[in-house]
């Protein structure tokens, strides 16, 4: 079990990571998800002890270094360009203090479960993309650490390479406690037991998917495009919109603050009464807006993420 | 450990060879363009002699002497080492003339008609020998002196008189041993070593690029082992470049008089200081092209005024055993070189060369502790 609490980091005045608080599982897989800049590299760097915090503990439950520890695979390509993938898997095990056997070994077997054994041979940097990706999760893993920490461990992978990916993290999690970062919900949905949602260095919630999604309230969303060009359509808080809304409700017998008018969508979540759905083409005619399509669907990662961390772009 | 990053080290160099190319090859290019300057510099100076001797009939027979002075003096200047003259004739004044005006020879000496004459049945009188040239050059004054002794001595043999005095030659140090291609090269053999300062450098630089430094701070490896594992490699290119730059010299008739583990030592030591040094250059970049851009700087310097590539004098503060410190010697190569010049050149022993051992460790350790502390704070801090 790792134990993170009250763990702060500011660069200048900039607060990366803002009092802390976090419980990660053995054997579990943790996202770590959060947009541009949330600090989600940060959090990691302070646990692989990349960087020192300015506040706050991590405490692992085990007497073992850190090096022995943890494998970490980080977010851009890491490899040394003029030697061979088998060549850096040894070094690399060599660096943690492997004999050269055993690390023989041990690179053998991890490229072939990253589906490299065919390019032991190929320097690092005459691989593609995705073979680079998988080639630095296999160098994170050479040590055979207990926990491993991915960033962003599926940018820039083919689809089939990030269902090999997958299938790997999934079969490894048996065995170890796994953290990655990632701002890619599907990923996060795919691969993590629980998910924890960052945005400003602060959590905002964690927990298993499922119950993330019920932090929107049981039930689908509903999604309507107008094709009507209405500027209020396009200004959130206008008056027409808010009266909008408010009649949306009324028709449909939602709660307030399910509802909300975003670029001529209309989006409503959690949507519970299918039967007066009916009641929504007669207000768009009083209201002069003509239907496009509607879609009900179940409710995302992306929604919970979108409705903690809101719409605003980061820098 | 550190034998895995020592022949991780090599293995990428081996496999980049550019960089270790230039390394390698820049001092024993450096040889050859000194041979070649040494050669074209060394002065040489045209005489053409006109012999108009019309012989002199003794007993019967005619003595030319006239004819005989041109190959006796050949035969002399072949004989001996350092005189810088060639000796032809020429068939007319106004031909020799020409060829003076033309910068093609030096000076003409024009042998009289009645030259054997007045050597072999007057000697109350002497022959007038005319010796004709650009009076403003300074190939005229020498080989007007050099034909006027070589003369002098032909005369006294002629004669049986002999000379009236005999000069004696007093070598000062190892002047007459030793030429100048020979007084280049212990800077040109710290060049090589000097030209570690860009591999070294780009070897830790290419790691810090490469993520090793990541790696490091992720594995059970130790910075200092990292350091020593890289800088041994470099190490191991500066015995072969100093090697390389030693036969090179070598093939050109440089003659190593010291004892070669001497030499051997002053080279590993200066490698040692230019791996320091070089770690302060790596604090001060951050990718291969600034190292190309910001070590030029520095390299020129080493180069150029630490007496690497010609000999500079400069006003010494105070003396550390028979080495006198002064501004060149913040540059480590300035006593490595000062210490081959004696072990080399002069053939001492280590016990004479004290003072350059302290000043060049003392200056490794300075650039170690710089080089430690500025890598630290701009590759391994986690602040």
């Amino acid at each position: 079990m790792i134990s993170i609490s009250h763990l702060r980091k500011t660069f200048g005045d900039l607060v990366a990571v803002d009092d802390l608080s976090l419980t990660i599982n053995k054997g579990e897989i943790l996202g770590l998800l959060g947009p541009n800049g949330a600090g989600k590299t940060t959090i990691i760097r302070m646990l692989c002890a990349l960087l020192e915090s300015d506040g706050g503990e991590i405490q692992w439950e085990s007497s073992a270094t850190l090096s022995e520890l943890v494998g970490f695979c980080p977010q851009e390509n890491l490899y040394w360009p003029r030697l061979t993938c088998l060549e850096q898997l040894v070094f690399l095990g060599k660096m943690h203090g492997m004999s050269a056997d055993s690390a023989n070994n041990r690179a053998i077997e991890l490229l072939k479960m990253l589906g490299l054994s065919g390019k032991s041979d190929v320097y690092a940097s005459k691989l593609s993309g995705g073979m680079q990706r998988r080639l630095n999760i296999a160098l994170a893993l050479i040590h055979d650490p207990p926990v491993l920490i991915l960033d962003e461990p599926e940018a820039g992978l083919d689809p089939q390479s990030r269902i090999l990916v997958r299938d790997l993290i999934h079969s490894l999690a048996k065995q170890k406690t796994i953290i990655i970062t990632t701002h890619n919900m599907d990923e996060a949905e795919r691969l993590s037991d629980r998910v924890a949602i960052i945005d400003h260095g602060k959590l905002l919630q964690v927990g298993s998917v499922d119950s993330l999604k019920e932090l929107l309230g049981s039930g689908d969303c509903l999604e309507c495009r107008f094709e009507t060009d209405l500027e209020f359509l396009l200004i959130e808080k206008s008056t027409e919109a808010t009266q909008f809304i408010a009649d949306v409700n009324h028709v449909l017998g939602q709660a307030p603050e399910t509802t909300s008018v975003v670029q001529h969508q209309l989006i409503i979540r959690p949507f519970q009464h299918l039967e007066k759905l009916s009641n929504l083409t007669d207000l768009a005619k009083k209201h002069g807006l003509e239907i496009g399509d509607i879609q009900l669907r179940k409710t995302t990662l992306e929604d919970v993420f979108i409705h903690l961390t809101g719409r605003a772009l980061r820098e | 450990m550190i034998w895995a990053i020592f022949t991780k080290s090599v293995k990428e160099q081996l496999r980049n060879f550019w960089i270790l190319i230039l390394t390698l090859s820049m001092a024993p290019f450096f040889v050859f363009v000194y041979f070649l300057i040494n050669e074209a510099s060394q002065p040489h100076y045209q005489v053409r002699m006109l012999n108009l001797d019309e012989g002199f009939h003794v007993l019967g027979e005619e003595i030319n002497l006239g004819d005989d002075l041109l190959p006796e003096l050949q035969t002399y200047i072949g004989s001996v080492d350092n005189i810088p003259l060639s000796l032809k004739s020429s068939e007319s004044r106004v031909g020799a003339i020409k060829e003076i005006e033309s910068h093609k020879a030096h000076v003409l000496v024009v042998i009289p008609p009645d030259f054997s004459q007045t050597i072999l049945a007057d000697s109350s009188t002497t022959p007038v020998i005319e010796i004709v040239g650009n009076l403003t050059s300074t190939g005229y004054l020498i080989s007007a002196v050099w034909v006027g002794e070589m003369l002098n001595d032909f005369m006294a043999q002629q004669t049986g008189r002999g000379r009236l005095f005999v000069v004696q030659e007093t070598a000062l140090g190892l002047s007459d041993q030793v030429d100048e291609f020979e007084l280049w090269m212990p800077g040109m053999l710290i060049l090589s070593i000097i030209m570690l300062m860009f591999s070294a450098t780009i070897a830790i630089i290419v790691e810090v690029d490469q993520g090793t430094i990541l790696r490091l701070k992720l594995s059970g490896m130790k910075a200092g082992q990292f350091l020593v594992g890289v800088g041994a490699s470099q190490v191991l290119v500066g015995i072969i470049a100093i090697f390389l730059t030693l036969g090179a010299a070598i093939s050109l008739g440089f003659e190593m008089r010291g004892a070669f583990s001497s030499f051997l030592l002053i080279t590993l030591l200066t490698s040692v200081s230019m791996i320091a040094f070089s770690l302060i250059l790596a604090a001060a970049t951050r990718s291969v092209t600034d190292v190309l851009v910001v070590g030029n700087f520095p390299l020129f310097l080493f180069m150029f005024f630490s007496g690497a590539a010609f000999p500079i004098s400069t006003n010494t503060w105070f003396y550390i055993g028979d080495y006198g410190v002064s501004w060149q010697s913040f540059m480590s190569a300035a006593p490595a070189i000062s210490a081959l010049q004696k072990i080399s050149i002069m053939g001492v022993g280590l016990e004479d060369v004290r003072g350059e051992l302290l000043a060049l460790t003392c200056m490794t350790a300075v650039y170690f502790v710089i080089g430690l502390w500025g890598f630290q704070r701009r590759h391994l801090r986690t602040n």
